[in-house]
């Protein structure tokens, strides 16, 4: 039992004791640790963490920030890199057309051809074939020119040495002109004997005088000269009187409408002016141009022909049937109606043809079997009367990369490839083919290279989204950091001093109130849009116009709250103590207003926000190469592009709306932790 | 009261007078390859009577260009008080007549939409407020921020896509649809009625957030009032407490706000006429200026001014008509 009783009282003791431990430890009052004594600051903060939704909003404005600033560090792309890719599309490839005009290659670059001339080539030739005519003459302001067939759609155009020989049928034709001063005439054809001496009875108005059967008629002309016209009829020779039967061929050749007749070996070419035909001898004809609508296409994919070539082969279709050019000797010959040239072995080198087939771009790269394939099928196509087929044939292999691809040997590589031919209504083929071209890669839908995929230059739009994060958080920054400075700044003084600055001051801030403020902006940025102004600079401009707008509600703040700040005592303090004026506003005053201050600020952050981007997206912001959230959205904003390309904006706007809403709740907790009284 | 009306009217006139001065400074100060610009065009559109100088010459004449800042603004002043407010340049047409055709497309749109953001904002806050802390309460706050927080043209962009892309019931933009001169008179009226529902849609859900909080705040306070406290004391229904106690002296701040934003149903909706190309003052405004109308900019400017202060003076004078416990002094 005693052990029994020594056990109980052992643990009484021991019970007894730990009371007494216990009783010790019992926190007192007075207790430092009784009471968890927070600061102001930590209070505001625990008040601040309490609330889910600012503590939601302060999260999101984090990931915003690190998104932004952080973000371009870490993605590989920058904000102006524009990507391109290779894609397989169908292009025009190539163009088959008949040649309607005729080309001019010089024979005799030495002579010039008038231009009126040369500019008519087409017309004349047309008319010629029209007439079945294979010369004509053609006169120019001052020389005269042949045209000469000598070939199947070959004309030589030379220049002709001319004399004047006669004129015939009757009209009036002006003879010259008389100056009754140095009693002379100048003729304007051949000299007419006794004329001059006949012309002495002419006075005054002018009059007629007979001769030889011709009455000439005398008309005041300027001054002392008289113009001398005769009635004329028949043959007037001028000069030298060729043999006879001259007259016969030459009446023949009127009759017959030619404008050229041959009489003892002799060129003579007629010229019709009115009823009169003036006839002129030709002396001389020297061959300065050949004109054709043949082009040529050499055998050899890739060989260019030169012009000597091919003024070359297109005379020598007349004159023999070698010509020698960049330095080889070349044959001619028809083969199915067909001019080729053949080179020194015999072998075909070229041949013209009126159908050219060419690549869209004019240039001739194609290869010369495909050329006739292509020809064969259009041929085809137009005897059934298609206007549309399809051809398939070998063009050349094209690698993922758009480049051709070459076997080991250095040759090209084929691939069979389905064309298009279709007739346009101006009578040419277009063939269409898939190529791989290199293109800008445009508005790419997302994908795992562009997670939000390109926009419309071929930007990456996720990284342009971290870049404009950057740029509508740093205007929202500066501009509310302006708004604040000045707005305390001048509500500082209206509330301290009072009196006429008050009224000064908060007269300008209902002025400032007042004024609309979106308006002013857009025509500012419209104004700046037609400066022209570097975007940077805008952005400068807009920053600063959006600070002075603002700071009127900030100052309004400011001066309420001190003018009731000032009246407690802590104030008194200051002044008896004997502070500075500028240390009492700014150290002691400003300081108490900051809590609804930071609250206002956070909020008015998320109103500027919208204003940019509102501007951005009206493209009266920030421009182009520049990101602002706004501005992606803007290049999106026409009513295809919205539908098509939701994956750019939507996720942009909802970037812009989620950041406002952060700003929004975290000043919404900051003013319940601030002021827990006013929380309702 | 009179004499109160007197002195803020008076007060009124003196900041427009002066915001109307900085607005004319800003003008004036645009640079002068505008009014250039706009002479050129004139002087070299088919039939135009004046030649570049002459019109040059005409529009400074006509705008005080030619004088100094301040002469040239009393100048428009003058003319401004005579209601001479010149031709529109991007309108060709009066700037009072551009404005008569324009404004009330405006004020149908700020009218209806004014309407529905009454009767679905009070009866949210109040219900927000009656239960403090509630998952309605939350709800609201939540769906208050987001409107707030929601930039218009995204907004109107997205019902746009869902509403006219996606679904179909609505065109794009404009105000009228594709067979709108078949119709008869009413369908006429119903098509157009059609056009303003997305527009409406958008400035409700803008400005609806404002007033939820606004009317939130208000119907605590008053809920938890000393006279609220009474009332519950002595026994009156809660029905009764909210409906006839608290609902009635939350109006007074609620009409003081109401009456204060009456006259900017006038001032059009510039983003989402433009947006939804409504041809109200809104649409007509952002309009001349991108094209430098200045005639008709200044005019609107000066609309919108009046506008403003008009509303700050009805929400002042009806404070003291609602409340009868405030007086002027």
């Amino acid at each position: 039992m005693a052990n029994s009783n020594s056990y109980l009282y052992e643990a009484l003791m021991a019970k007894t004791a730990q009371k007494e431990t216990l009783k010790d430890e019992e926190i007192h009052l007075d207790d430092i640790s009784r009471v968890k004594v927070l600061s102001p600051g930590r209070q505001v903060f625990k008040r601040f963490i309490r609330n889910r939704l600012a503590v939601f909003g302060s999260m999101l404005l984090i990931i915003m920030f690190l998104f932004s600033f952080f973000g371009p560090l870490f993605y590989r792309y920058g904000q102006k890199q524009i990507f391109y890719k290779f894609d397989k599309q169908n292009v025009n490839y190539g163009m088959a057309k008949e040649n309607t005009a005729y080309n001019g290659y010089s024979i005799d670059s030495s002579i010039e051809i008038e231009r009126p001339v040369v500019n008519a080539i087409n017309s004349n030739i047309k008319q010629m074939i029209a007439k079945g005519q294979d010369h004509a003459v053609l006169f120019g302001e001052s020389g005269v020119y042949a045209l000469q067939k000598t070939g199947e759609e070959i004309y030589v155009l030379s220049q002709l040495g001319t004399a004047p020989v006669c004129t015939l049928g009757s009209g009036t034709v002006k003879v010259g002109v008389y100056d009754s001063i140095r009693k002379s005439i100048s003729f304007s054809g051949a000299e007419i004997p006794g004329l001059v001496e006949a012309a002495s009875s002419i006075k005054g108005k002018g009059g007629v005088v007979e001769l030889e059967g011709i009455s000439y008629t005398f008309t005041k002309g300027v001054g002392k000269s008289f113009d001398i016209t005769a009635e004329m009829s028949g043959i007037q020779y001028s000069g030298e009187v060729p043999e006879n039967g001259f007259e016969e061929a030459l009446e023949q050749a009127v009759q017959e409408e030619s404008a050229a007749f041959f009489f003892s070996e002799t060129e003579f070419i007629t010229k019709a002016n009115g009823s009169m035909t003036e006839v002129f001898r030709v002396n001389s004809e020297a061959p300065a141009r050949v004109f054709s609508r043949l082009t040529a296409d050499t055998r050899q994919l890739g060989q260019q022909v030169s012009e000597e070539f091919r003024v070359g082969a297109l005379l020598a279709t007349a004159d023999g049937s070698t010509f020698s050019a960049d330095s080889r000797t070349f044959t001619v010959a028809y083969k199915d109606d067909v001019l080729t040239v053949l080179d020194e072995d015999g072998n075909e080198y070229a041949e013209f043809t009126v159908f050219s087939v060419r690549r869209y771009t004019g240039e001739d790269s194609m290869a010369y079997d495909l050329k006739k394939a292509i020809v064969e099928h259009i041929a085809g196509m137009e005897a059934a009367g298609l206007k549309t087929d399809s051809l398939v044939y070998a063009l050349p292999q094209q690698a993922a990369n758009g480049e051709y691809v070459y076997d080991d040997d250095g040759n090209l590589l084929y691939n069979d490839s389905e064309m298009t031919i279709s007739r346009r209504d101006t009578g040419e083929y277009v063939i269409n083919a898939e190529q791989v071209i290199y293109v800008i890669d445009m508005f790419s839908p997302p994908t795992s290279k562009h997670i939000l995929g390109t926009d419309g230059d071929g930007f990456d739009v996720l990284s342009r989204v971290m870049y404009g994060g950057r740029i509508s958080l740093m205007v929202g920054f500066v501009v509310v950091f302006l708004e604040c400075f000045l707005g305390i700044v001048m509500g500082g003084l209206a509330g301290y001093y009072g009196g006429w600055v008050d009224m000064l001051i908060m007269r300008l801030v209902d002025i400032f109130y007042c004024l609309p403020s979106l308006p002013i902006m857009i025509i500012l940025g419209a104004t700046m849009d037609a400066l022209r102004m570097d975007t940077y600079i805008r952005l400068l401009i807009m920053m600063a116009a959006l600070g002075i707008m603002g700071w009127a509600g900030v100052a309004r703040l400011v001066r309420g709250q001190i003018l009731s700040l000032r009246e407690q005592e802590f104030m008194v303090a200051t002044e008896a103590t004997g502070i500075k004026v500028k240390d009492r506003i700014f150290h002691h005053l400003v300081p108490n207003v900051m809590p609804q201050l930071i609250v206002t600020a956070t909020m008015g952050m998320g109103s500027v926000i919208i204003t940019e981007s509102t501007l951005s997206f009206l493209g009266l912001g920030v421009k182009h190469p520049l990101a602002t959230w706004g501005t992606i959205i803007n290049s999106v904003s026409s009513a295809s592009a919205m539908a098509h390309y939701a994956h750019i904006w939507i996720p942009v706007g909802l970037l812009i709306c989620l950041t406002v809403i952060a700003f929004n709740f975290v000043g919404d907790g900051l003013r319940d932790a601030y002021d827990p009284k006013a929380k309702r | 009261m009179l004499k109160y009306t007197a002195k803020r009217l008076l007060y009124s006139v003196l900041i427009l007078f002066f915001v109307m001065f900085l607005i004319y400074v800003l003008m004036y100060n645009m640079p002068m390859g505008y009014v250039e610009t706009k002479a050129r065009e004139l002087a070299s559109r088919p039939g135009a009577t004046k030649s570049y100088a002459e019109w040059l010459a005409d529009l400074n004449a006509q705008y005080g260009m030619d004088k100094g800042v301040i002469q040239g603004y009393f100048i428009w002043l003058g003319h401004a008080v005579r209601g001479e407010w010149g031709d529109s340049w991007a309108w060709t047409i009066p700037v009072t007549q551009e404005f008569h055709n324009t404004v009330w497309y405006s004020f149908i749109l700020g009218l209806v939409s004014f309407i529905f953001e009454i009767l679905i904002a009070i009866p949210l806050g109040i219900a927000a407020a009656k239960k403090q802390y509630s998952f309605t309460d939350y709800f609201t706050t939540v769906v208050a921020m987001v409107c707030i927080s929601m930039p218009t043209f995204f907004l109107a962009t997205l019902l746009k896509y869902v509403f006219s892309v996606k679904l179909g019931w609505f065109d794009l933009s404009g105000m009228q649809g594709r067979n709108y001169l078949n119709l008869s008179d009413f369908g006429k009226f119903l098509d157009v009625a059609k056009h303003f529902v997305l527009p409406s849609i958008t400035i409700i859900i803008i400005s609806i957030g404002g007033l939820m909080r606004y009317t939130r705040t208000n119907m605590l306070e008053v809920l938890n009032s000393d006279y609220i406290r009474t009332a519950r004391a002595k026994g009156v229904p809660e029905k009764k407490v909210i409906n006839y106690h608290a609902f009635r002296n939350t109006l007074i701040p609620l009409v003081t706000i109401l009456g204060g934003s009456l006259p900017g149903l006038f001032s059009g909706a510039l983003i989402t006429e433009t947006l939804f190309s409504i041809r109200g003052i809104g649409y007509a405004s952002y309009a001349s200026m991108t094209q430098a109308d200045i005639p008709f900019i200044m005019f609107y400017l000066a609309f919108i001014s009046i506008l403003t202060l008009l509303g700050n003076l009805i929400s002042d004078l009806l404070y003291a008509v609602v409340d009868p416990r405030v007086r002027f002094s």
